[in-house]
């Protein structure tokens, strides 16, 4: 057993972290929020860093990477608050096709010409889809009803379900961060709101929440890639506990920034909202709970000592 | 103890009901169900003059002043009633259940005469000046400024998260009216009107897309000596006696809202299918609990008349509802599911579910943070030690 990553794998981590730092800040989010949310540019920017073809196989023209690789990727997109169907296209529809074998659109995929979200039973409406728009309370998403011939394929959501449970991830350390500069920042009563042990405390809980959903997403992640015979249950595992510390770090943000925290003008609840639309994608807490519930109550996953770490 | 009301209360009850049914069926059908704070503002004006006109502003207020001199039953009674037809919340709330109680309570007879039957008959809408950008959670630490001149106040500064600022006629405001003072020392408690070149009014939007609260400057904005309440430096004094008003009788109205709300979340779970999940069950089943906690609580609170001592019941009430509500808002989403992320329509404008979620992430805020609640519960209701100032 081992949770440490490859020095390429956090390279790769590091330069999406800082590519998207540099050039989908705040001022973006606002921009984009004013002016229709896509912006080709930035769509251009991440196929030309080689992002959509990080699951398509060397073969295909891809770079043949694996699903801890486009976790840790997934990871970034949430902490940007990316509003591109980049994890949908690349990370979630590439690999389904591929293991389809529907290779057709894959050449698309991998150029940027073709932004593809899978439509599946269990999501109600699809982002970026060709139906009829629907307003999100996430204003930087493009929901649009679903197609009736969605697929109810179970590896297509666990593959949506672990990178959403990703993305969660990075939203949630995102508003931990603003939460944490603003505690710093803002005084009352003549000092750091963050000196007072309610705040600290507050934070440090969402820190403890965060940094146990992280590495039960990479052992999804690994899993999913195995296809080990159990690796549903890892998923809905990293689905509840992503959803979990995202919502609570939400919540307490919010708290944290007082007053401010409820404006549409400070950038928190562009994270907040998209916290909230991710949590219920790719299967809600309930659908999750009932799949550990099943296989934990039902004795489909081993249980006892020897298999804990499993 | 006596629980249940009387035929007399029954009675004034069906009184309540009729003529507050056949308004929201008549007259006022269009504004009915409405839950947000700003919407059809006007027609919610004509609204309180309405009520002002048939009696039904301030039961609970003075009969000399424009009220009935309600008994708490018949207020219960009134709020529930109220709630039950569909009335959108009192666009004149700050007016009716703080400006007017502190005038009554702290104002002269001419200040009396002066504002109250404006209040009574709807026709002066008031917001509440206290919020500056420095000064929430601490509120003693003002810095808008004000100074008598040539018979009037003077006040220049910054005020923000006015709600309905942009709506009303009246702002009351703490102001610093002695030079280099500190803390609750030196304050004064003004009435502004805000129709007057020296004031400017700017919207906030909130994360629900309304803009409910603004920003509220202050330039050479005048209004005359006798606007005051209470003397020169009583300000803190009279800002918290009006705090205290807060979790009066309207706690009751409000919990009659929060009771449309759960009925809703259950007739939605009922739809959905989301009742058959055992966990939405038991949180359902718990908000109800919760719900009926906050009634007696507030009944307690409020049959309380021995205002000398330290009361468990009002310490603990603002925190109780205000997570109480915010984990109700969390139960409306998981009970709408994906659906309850979605718009009516094209425009960003939420329903009332996904209202209730956003608009409870404030609860927990305004009116004292919940932070701000347990220090006071620990520090006045079990006398701990005092948390140390940073600047003091
Ligand atoms: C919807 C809404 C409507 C409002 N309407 C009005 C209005 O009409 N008029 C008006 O005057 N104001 C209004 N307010 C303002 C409200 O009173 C303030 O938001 C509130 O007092 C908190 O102040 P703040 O927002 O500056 O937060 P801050 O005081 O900056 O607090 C930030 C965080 O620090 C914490 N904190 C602060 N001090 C301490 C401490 N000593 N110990 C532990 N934690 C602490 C807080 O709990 C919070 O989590 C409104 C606010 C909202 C959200």
């Amino acid at each position: 057993m081992d949770f440490r990553f490859t020095d390429d794998q956090l390279l790769l981590a590091t330069s999406v972290r800082e590519y998207l730092a540099g050039t989908h800040g705040t001022q973006v989010l606002r921009r984009l929020d004013e002016q229709g949310n896509r912006d080709p540019a930035i769509w251009q920017g991440l196929v030309d860093m080689g992002l959509t073809g990080v699951l398509v196989p060397e073969a295909l023209g891809g770079l043949g990477m694996g699903l801890v690789e486009a976790a840790l990727i997934a990871v970034e997109c949430g902490r940007a608050c990316l509003a591109e169907p980049l994890v949908d296209t690349a990370f979630v529809a590439a690999p389904w096709l591929v293991r389809e074998g529907r290779t057709d659109a894959i050449a698309g995929i991998v150029d940027g010409s073709r932004k593809i979200v899978p439509a599946h039973a269990i999501n109600p409406w699809l982002a970026d889809g060709e139906g009829a728009r629907l307003q999100s309370v996430d204003p930087l998403r493009n929901l649009t009803t679903a197609p009736h011939d969605a697929s109810e394929d179970p590896y297509l959501l666990d593959l949506g379900a672990l990178m959403s449970a990703a993305q969660l991830v990075g939203i949630a350390d995102a508003m931990l961060e603003q939460a944490t500069d603003y505690a710093k920042l803002r005084s009352q009563f003549g000092q750091p709101i963050g000196a007072f042990q309610a705040i600290k405390h507050q934070l440090a809980s969402c820190m403890v929440a965060i940094e146990f959903a992280r590495p039960v997403v990479w052992r999804a992640a690994a899993a999913l890639q195995a296809g080990g015979a159990h690796a549903a249950t890892h998923v809905s595992h990293a689905k509840l506990a992503a959803t979990d510390a995202a919502m609570l770090t939400a919540e307490t943000a919010i708290q944290v920034h007082g007053a401010m925290g409820y404006t549409y003008e400070v950038d928190l609840h562009f994270w907040m909202k998209r916290a909230w639309a991710l949590s219920g994608a790719w299967g809600s807490r309930a659908f999750h709970v009932r799949r550990l519930d099943e296989a934990v109550i039902g004795g489909t996953i081993p249980i006892g000592p020897e298999h804990t770490f499993a | 103890m006596k629980l249940g009301f009387s035929p007399q209360e029954e009675a004034f009850r069906a009184e309540c009901a009729d003529w507050l049914q056949a308004q929201m069926t008549g007259e006022f059908r269009d504004i009915r169900g409405i839950t947000t704070l700003t919407a059809k503002a006007e027609r919610r004006k004509e609204w309180e003059q309405h009520l002002g006109e048939h009696g039904w502003s301030c039961i609970g207020w003075p009969k000399a002043w424009g009220g009935r001199d309600a008994t708490l039953a018949e207020q219960v009674i009134f709020a529930e009633e109220y709630a039950r037809a569909g009335v959108p919340g009192r666009v004149n709330h700050i007016g009716i259940e703080l400006a007017g109680p502190t005038i009554l309570a702290f104002g002269t007879e001419e200040q009396k005469r002066r504002f109250l039957p404006g209040i009574a008959a709807g026709s002066t809408i008031f917001c509440q000046g206290f919020s500056e950008p420095g000064a929430g959670s601490d509120l003693a630490s003002v810095r808008t400024k004000g100074r008598l001149e040539g018979g009037e106040w003077v006040v220049n500064g910054q005020k923000i998260w006015t709600s309905l600022a942009h709506i009303s006629d009246w702002i009351f405001v703490v102001t610093r009216t002695e030079d280099g003072s500190k803390g609750p020392k030196g304050l004064t408690f003004l009435m502004m009107p805000l129709d007057q070149p020296g004031i400017e009014v700017r919207g906030i939007t909130q994360i629900n897309g309304d803009a409910e609260f603004n920003e509220t400057f202050f330039t050479d904005a005048r209004c005359p000596a006798d606007s005051m309440i209470g003397g020169v430096g009583d300000g803190w004094k009279i800002a918290m006696g009006l705090l205290a008003f807060e979790r009066g009788v309207s706690t009751l109205g409000q919990q009659m809202a929060f009771r449309n709300e759960l009925d809703e979340i259950i007739a939605a779970a009922r739809a959905n299918g989301a009742a058959g999940d055992p966990l939405i069950r038991q949180r359902i089943a718990r908000a109800e609990i919760g719900l009926r906690l906050m009634r007696y609580g507030a009944l307690r609170m409020l049959s309380n008349t021995d205002h000398s001592k330290i009361d468990g019941a009002a310490l603990t009430y603002k925190i109780q509802w205000a997570t109480w509500r915010r984990s109700l808002g969390e139960l409306a989403m998981d009970v709408l599911g994906q659906a309850g992320e979605i718009a009516e329509g094209e425009a960003y404008e939420w329903g009332t579910l996904p209202n209730l979620f956003l608009y409870s992430r404030a609860d927990t805020i305004y009116g004292g943070t919940n932070q701000i609640q347990r220090n006071l519960i620990a520090e006045r209701g079990l006398a701990l030690p005092r948390e140390p100032r940073g600047d003091l």
